[in-house]
């Protein structure tokens, strides 16, 4: 019997083994080599863009790989809506990637974390030298690179339909330039089953999309430039909630909007006349709904009091970093020199596929765009980039729960669930919460 | 139970084994059966049987638990040491709004599902008993698609009809009203969201019901029948008593299951507007989506203390509606 005892233990612990077996494959460290002598192996996780985009990497990964020996990416893209649980399921294994996209605003959060590894002694001097000035800091906390920039993107541009701003009695060469003028586009816009625009109006989408607005308002987002305490109670932002309010509740915005923010499908459906939404929109209007670009003028987004000089739109963008784990930096970061900052050529064939929705970093892919006379001739590009790139901010790198309070503030307000003191208090309380619980006191960025 | 102890085989073998192995063997048999209680000695084969579910268990329920309430007390990084915070986390989660709020909204829903789905399928249930056999098995099945419908299907489903242009605004206009902003206004949100929890639970409930219907001897009926009781007094002293256990079980799990409700509300409304559909695990998954350290240990506490929540909520309709055996037992 007790043989018979024994054996069953010692079943029950080969079962418990090839479980935990089963659990620990897969598991190791970052980044892995094809064997001695063989090229180092690293993995790429991109962030699921337009289609164009997946094209575009997936060319010039395969480019790379061909190019050369001692480097072989293996090239994943991971949807967005799953990044963060993939990417902390890699990290608790140890088999994140190698080389990730990320956006601006993940860099410091990322940094303060340990995430990334160092990038200025892996890319060449003249890498950095590059990139435009004004966007240099974005990748740099505390004077040091962490981040190989791609591209910037405004959040926020008005487009609308000028066939139906002219049926409105409206002109088009005349876009509003205040929020109040705007509403009464939207107002006269609205007719039959065509809503007047379309904007963020839940509050995921408002966290971001609404950072450009926030500053136009009040010249400050809704927490002390050091990050002390709470500011949303500020009275400035008592017409930024009554224009969206007024809005959603006269019905010129839809009241069940299909699909978020970023996505310009209601307008090129034809079932908004028009629509504030990031540059991006451009290369979707332009490669699905191409028959809707003669009728499209773009122009920067209103201000708060008419005056253009004003940030309304912020600059958000992506980035390669190098995991601060990677086995294989040296490699990770010839790639990223490849593909980011090396031959301009790449980067300008990359927002040539975008239909010049999104805007470059570098100086010398400028130069090479400069010579391309379908970017030169773009109807939309001349317009955002004097208009709204060149008054756009920088993302904000707090934590996103503070942007998340604010706009479940302005969605309150929106849907009459609570008025303007209430939801500003309770955004303020929730952003004071934050700032205790993560410790973010004197932890802003500077510069 | 087969007690190993006193089966005969250990004689046969000792019949033709002249090197004495098995006397050694009886030896150390008699020897076991002083040692191992009685009680333990009667049921080894269900322990025996049981054992590989309790190792499985242990590795992938017990322990995993056990370590989730010790990383809860450390801000983990997996960059860095894990701080050790001690109670912080509890702490933040046990003084956020958003939290009670969540799991406000998930009672709310629990309670406009669960007793709709109760009521609907005893209701259910007791017609299908009175049909004929072929026509219970066509509406058995009727009954039950539903159930085999992906949650994520049934929720794209719902968002259609939901639209400006859908099916319920169709039919409140019928009735000259509408068209109404079902998943984004408030009030109408998490009832929007109630409908299709209903549509997918509802059929698994009643068949389980019936099935407790069918184990009621007829006997009862016939004689409440023959003393004059209508079908509402036979279902009030017959039925609903009888099904106490059954209607126990749908009740604690169609509650626990409802309370963390999640598919539903992520694609139909993503907890909006205004949180009004924000669910306990919706509201700990959007926490765990954010990057930092601080996310990753908040949504680990916050879903340990979901998991008391529900224990709690469990414990508390077990000790009301206490089980017992079948009258017929």
């Amino acid at each position: 019997m007790r043989q018979r005892r024994l054996r069953i233990v010692a079943a029950a612990a080969v079962a418990a083994l090839i479980a935990l077996a089963g659990c620990s494959s897969n598991s190791g460290t970052s980044g892995s080599s094809g064997g001695s002598g063989g090229p180092a192996e690293i993995t790429f996780w991109q962030s699921q863009f337009e289609p164009y985009q997946q094209k575009w990497f997936k060319t010039y990964v395969d480019k790379f790989n061909a190019s050369q020996t001692d480097v072989k990416v293996k090239y994943q893209v991971v949807p967005g809506d799953t990044w963060q649980q993939k990417l902390k399921a890699a990290q608790a294994a140890g088999t994140q990637p190698d080389v990730a996209t990320t956006n601006y605003g993940g860099i410091p959060a990322g940094v303060a974390n340990g995430q990334f590894a160092e990038l200025d002694g892996l890319l060449p001097d003249k890498a950095w030298s590059d990139i435009k000035s004004n966007v240099g800091g974005f990748v740099q906390v505390g004077g040091k690179h962490y981040a190989y920039p791609m591209l910037v993107e405004p959040s926020t541009v008005l487009y609308y339909r000028t066939d139906l701003v002219k049926a409105a009695g409206l002109d088009p060469n005349a876009p509003p330039k205040t929020w109040d003028e705007l509403l009464t586009w939207a107002e006269k816009l609205t007719k039959g089953k065509v809503k007047g625009m379309t904007i963020a109006s839940v509050a995921p989408d408002l966290g971001w999309s609404s950072w450009g607005l926030q500053y136009n308002a009040c010249g400050h987002l809704p927490i002390n430039d050091d990050w002390s305490a709470a500011n949303a109670k500020d009275p400035c932002y008592t017409k930024l909630f009554e224009f969206y309010q007024t809005l959603f509740q006269k019905g010129w915005i839809p009241q069940q909007p299909k699909v978020g923010y970023p996505d310009a499908t209601p307008y090129g459906q034809g079932q908004v006349a028009m629509m504030a939404n990031g540059s991006w929109a451009v290369g979707q209007l332009k490669q699905t709904f191409p028959a809707m670009i003669k009728n499209t003028a773009v122009a920067p987004f209103p201000s708060i009091d008419g005056d253009p000089s004003k940030p309304t739109a912020t600059l958000g963008g992506w980035t390669l970093t190098v995991d601060a784990k990677s086995k294989h930096k040296e490699a990770a970061a010839k790639f990223i020199e490849y593909l980011l900052a090396g031959d301009p050529a790449i980067m300008a064939d990359f927002f040539r596929q975008s239909g010049f929705s999104k805007y470059t970093v570098r100086t010398s892919v400028d130069q090479a765009l400069a010579k391309d006379p379908a970017a030169t001739s773009d109807p939309f590009m001349k317009v955002i980039t004097d208009k709204v790139v060149a008054t756009g901010k920088a993302e904000p790198a707090y934590p996103f729960d503070i942007s998340l309070a604010f706009a479940t503030a302005i969605e309150s307000v929106m849907k009459g669930k609570s008025d303007i003191p209430a939801a500003t208090q309770k955004a303020s309380d929730a952003i004071d919460r934050v700032i205790k619980q993560q410790r973010l006191k004197g932890t802003a960025p500077k510069g | 139970m087969i007690d190993t102890s006193t089966q005969p085989t250990g004689q046969a073998t000792e019949a033709i084994d002249p090197s004495g192995t098995s006397r050694r063997r009886r030896g150390r048999r008699a020897k076991f059966t002083e040692e191992v209680p009685r009680h333990l000695r009667a049921h080894l084969t269900a322990y025996l049987m049981i054992t590989p579910m309790v190792v499985l268990l242990g590795i992938f329920v017990v322990w995993p638990l056990v370590y989730a309430f010790y990383l809860s007390f450390f801000e983990m990084s997996f960059y860095k040491d894990a701080e050790f915070v001690g109670f912080d986390f509890y702490k933040y989660v046990l003084t956020d709004p958003e939290f009670y709020e969540s799991l406000l909204v998930g009672l709310k829903l629990a309670l406009m599902v669960v007793p709709t789905i109760l009521v609907l399928a005893l209701l259910l249930a007791s017609f299908l008993a009175t049909l004929s056999k072929r026509m219970a098995a066509f509406m058995k099945t009727t009954v039950y698609v539903p159930a085999v419908v992906s949650s994520v299907v049934a929720a794209i489903i719902f968002v259609f009809i939901y639209q400006d242009e859908g099916f319920a605004n169709w039919f409140i206009g019928l009735f000259g009203q509408g068209p109404l902003a079902w998943l984004n206004t408030a009030s109408t949100a998490l009832p929007a969201v109630a409908v299709p929890a209903i549509w997918l639970g509802f059929g698994v409930s009643t068949l389980i019901m019936l099935a407790g219907i069918l184990d009621i001897p007829e006997s009862y009926f016939e004689s409440a029948r023959l003393d004059g009781a209508n079908f509402w007094q036979r279902t009030r002293y017959i039925t609903i008593p009888s099904l106490r256990n059954v209607i126990l079980f749908l009740l604690v799990s169609g509650l626990t299951l409802t309370i963390q409700e999640f598919q539903l509300p992520l694609v139909m409304t993503n907890g909006g507007p205004v949180n009004a559909t924000n669910t306990p695990n919706l509201y700990i998954f959007n926490s765990f989506r954010d990057a930092t350290p601080y996310a990753t240990s908040y949504s680990l506490t916050a879903a340990l203390l979901l998991f008391i929540v529900i224990g709690t909520i469990s414990l508390v309709i077990f000790r009301v509606v206490s089980s017992e055996k079948s009258s017929d037992a």
